[in-house]
């Protein structure tokens, strides 16, 4: 049964693409105010189980709901409740930052005032005297902030990433952690797909590891001390996927 | 949020150095279209005009003459361009626009400038025409061939509908941004059909409707471009196949489909014809031949009808019933093989015209010749408009033969010049409105829209699968 609470629900999922089956019995929750961090090899099912949240994958089977939505049966009202933020940020290199942010903004049928535009750009930290620049000579760390800003000024309660921190240096990625930690503070559910174990194990409070479509195990942050056995989660999921 | 699309469309185009330059010289080159093709046919109109007093000045200083003598001086006639012709010359400078108008002769028209110019004329002529036909389709190609296919590749698109945008909607956009820039580079030659509408009212029917035209054509450009962006994985993809198309449409098509009809229709040469009319002339009779069956028989009916048995006994002159009957019978046939001629060559338009299913440039050349007066059809009613001239006016010169020449001592005698100068001059009259609108505009109309309605029932079902899978 869908719990009408989460926000980001994936049940039963499965879904064959040219005669393979790429998703078996998925079962993903995640509930506002909680990061989820979803691992797994190359051709685990990870792109394929964010693009069915983002409905531009139909499962076969099982249902998938953002924020209580079916996504099958209303794609657009569930897209309306999530912001994505895809590996390569693909925001418009010929627009600045505000541009950019406007322009998504108009899209998404958000108010796109400069008050909420730069307020959103002060939240994700992005230095002022770079709001006005085009895009084009952005770093990705840079680039990553402007489609967080995106995200805060939409003020949507749940957020996907795809491989958030691949080609970020350490200080951009501890900076980016901190802003996932202020989102998740704010009550926004954040699902990411990674192949980066102890950048997961940093910020997220739930770790699954998919494996051949199916999650292998979960596992959750602990409340004290180390948030996670990274060494015992690391021969955990290689045991798995070697008995797989 | 359709405008919201389209600005941030032509922040790309405007804000990419490439593009704009592309725009500009565009811009240019149809300015300049525009600026020649009208200096040329108004020295066209100018030097045919000055040609045409010319030849009426000559014609009614003529002294006093025998009327067969008026017949075989001859008179020179010349066909005025439309106002709209700087747009499209059509076949003018192919067909000629001179007729010399002759007893016993029906001369074909004269004075190409094709005939009388370099063989580069035949690689096109820079008309606004060219430009908007040819030219600026390839760059409103070029200017959207990434419009959506690009986004895919960058994964603009996909974070464009993860914001809940309808992909009808972002298809919408585009369009419109496209379509805008589509007008907007036919923006001068509009402009320039907007002042001949205003400052020739005769044809600012036509002016508006060749507007018309050209703004559909180029938003189905527009829209082709797009859809074809839309529907392909990678923007390279996309500009070979609307390249492809290009090619196809406006340069394959247009050129192929009259060598085709030439081969399933083939014309007589001007050499086979004249063959032809000559042998039937010799089977016509000899009105010089006393003992010509035809002749005979006109001469004793001539006689009967006046109740006389010698042509002396006439009360008109008999040589200049035999002149009058002589003309009928060459202008009957010489009108039979025209008509023929013009038969076989409305089959071959058709043939063309049937390609214009795959190439809507086809079917835009039909109506833009037509409403600029410079397509087959004007020039085929230039010449039947002077044939029917010439053989009115040969008969009026044969009957004052006739009445006005004395049978005794004809070659001798001359006639007052005030006889044939006052007769009135030919004036080429252009089809009206209707008519063309009915034979030209109308189909190409129906074509072009029949193109954009498929368009749209292509856009319908790229839009839902933008929105669904995000390719």
């Amino acid at each position: 049964m869908i719990h009408p609470a989460a926000a980001l629900e994936a049940r039963a999922l499965n879904l064959a693409y040219q005669g393979k089956q790429v998703l078996r019995d998925l079962d993903i929750r995640v509930e506002r105010g909680q990061i989820y961090a979803l691992l797994g090899g190359n051709g685990a099912g990870k792109t394929t189980t964010l693009n069915c949240f983002l409905g531009f994958a139909r499962p076969d089977s099982g249902q998938v709901r953002v924020c209580g939505i079916d996504v099958g049966a209303d794609l657009l009202a569930a897209r309306a409740q999530l912001a994505y933020v895809p590996e390569n940020v693909a925001l418009y290199e010929h627009l600045d930052a505000r541009e950019n942010i406007d322009y998504f903004l108009r899209l998404a049928g958000s108010a796109a005032t400069r008050e909420n535009v730069d307020s959103a750009l002060r939240a994700v930290r992005l230095p002022e005297s770079a709001w006005a620049r085009r895009l084009a000579g952005y770093s990705k760390g840079m680039r990553q902030k402007v489609a967080i800003a995106l995200a805060v000024a939409r003020a949507v309660p749940v957020l996907l990433l795809d491989e958030p921190t691949s080609g970020l240096d350490p200080h951009a990625t501890s900076e980016f952690n901190a802003l996932l930690q202020d989102l998740r503070a704010g009550g926004a559910a954040i699902f990411m797909v990674t192949h980066d174990l102890l950048g997961a194990a940093e910020v997220a409070d739930r770790i699954g590891f998919l494996d051949h479509g199916h999650i292998a195990f979960e596992a959750a942050a602990a409340a004290s001390g180390e948030r996670f056995d990274v060494r015992g989660l690391y021969r955990r999921y290689a045991g798995a996927k070697e008995a797989a | 949020m359709i405008a919201a699309i389209v600005r941030t469309e032509w922040r790309a185009i405007l804000r990419n150095q490439v593009a704009r330059a592309a725009g500009i010289l565009m811009l240019a080159l149809t300015l300049a279209a525009i600026v020649v093709s009208h200096e040329r046919v108004s020295s066209v109109n100018a030097e045919r005009a000055r040609f045409q007093a010319g030849a009426d000045a000559q014609w009614k200083a003529q002294p006093d003459r025998h009327p067969h003598r008026v017949v075989h001086y001859g008179h020179y006639v010349f066909r005025p361009l439309s106002p709209l012709a700087f747009f499209d010359f059509g076949v003018d400078p192919f067909t000629g626009h001179t007729l010399f108008l002759e007893g016993h002769r029906q001369n074909s028209a004269n004075f190409s400038d094709a005939g009388q110019s370099s063989v580069l004329l035949r690689f096109g002529q820079l008309t606004p025409a060219f430009v908007l036909q040819v030219l600026t389709p390839l760059l409103i190609a070029f200017l959207a061939f990434g419009s959506v296919a690009r986004e895919r590749e960058r994964g603009q698109l996909r974070l464009q509908l993860t914001q809940g945008v309808r992909g009808g909607t972002l298809l919408a956009g585009k369009l419109l941004a496209h379509g805008a820039i589509a007008l907007l580079l036919g923006a001068p030659a509009f402009l320039a059909l907007g002042a001949i509408a205003i400052l020739h009212g005769a044809v600012a029917l036509e002016a508006l409707t060749m507007l018309a035209a050209y703004a559909l054509y180029l938003l189905l450009w527009a829209v082709l471009a797009v859809l074809v962006s839309s529907s392909l994985p990678r923007a390279r993809d996309a500009l070979l196949a609307l390249v492809g198309i290009w090619i196809v449409t406006t340069i394959l098509l247009p050129r192929l489909s009259p060598d085709l009809a030439m081969r399933a229709v083939s014309l007589p040469t001007r050499i086979e014809t004249e063959a032809a009319i000559h042998a039937r002339l010799k089977a016509l009779g000899d009105s010089h031949d006393p003992d010509d069956p035809y002749f005979s028989r006109f001469r004793q009916k001539v006689l009967d009808q006046y109740g006389v048995s010698r042509v002396e006994d006439l009360p008109v002159n008999y040589g200049g019933l035999v002149m009058q009957e002589g003309e009928r019978l060459t202008s009957a046939l010489f009108d039979e093989f025209m008509r023929a001629d013009y038969a076989r060559q409305l089959e071959q338009r058709g043939i063309v015209h049937g390609a214009a299913i795959a190439s809507p440039l086809i079917a835009l050349r039909r109506l833009s010749t037509a409403l600029a007066g410079a397509d087959l059809d004007s020039h085929t009613r230039f010449l039947f408009e002077g044939e029917r001239y010439r053989y009115r006016f040969i008969q009026a010169l044969n009957s004052l033969h006739a009445t006005e020449v004395k049978h005794e001592g004809d070659r001798d005698q001359r006639i007052s010049s005030s006889h044939y100068t006052e007769t009135p001059r030919f004036a080429y009259t252009p089809p009206s409105y209707r008519d063309v609108a009915a034979r030209h505009a109308g189909p190409a109309f129906l074509l072009i829209a029949g193109w954009l309605l498929a368009l749209g029932v292509a856009a319908r079902y790229l839009a839902h699968r933008l929105e669904r899978s995000g390719k």
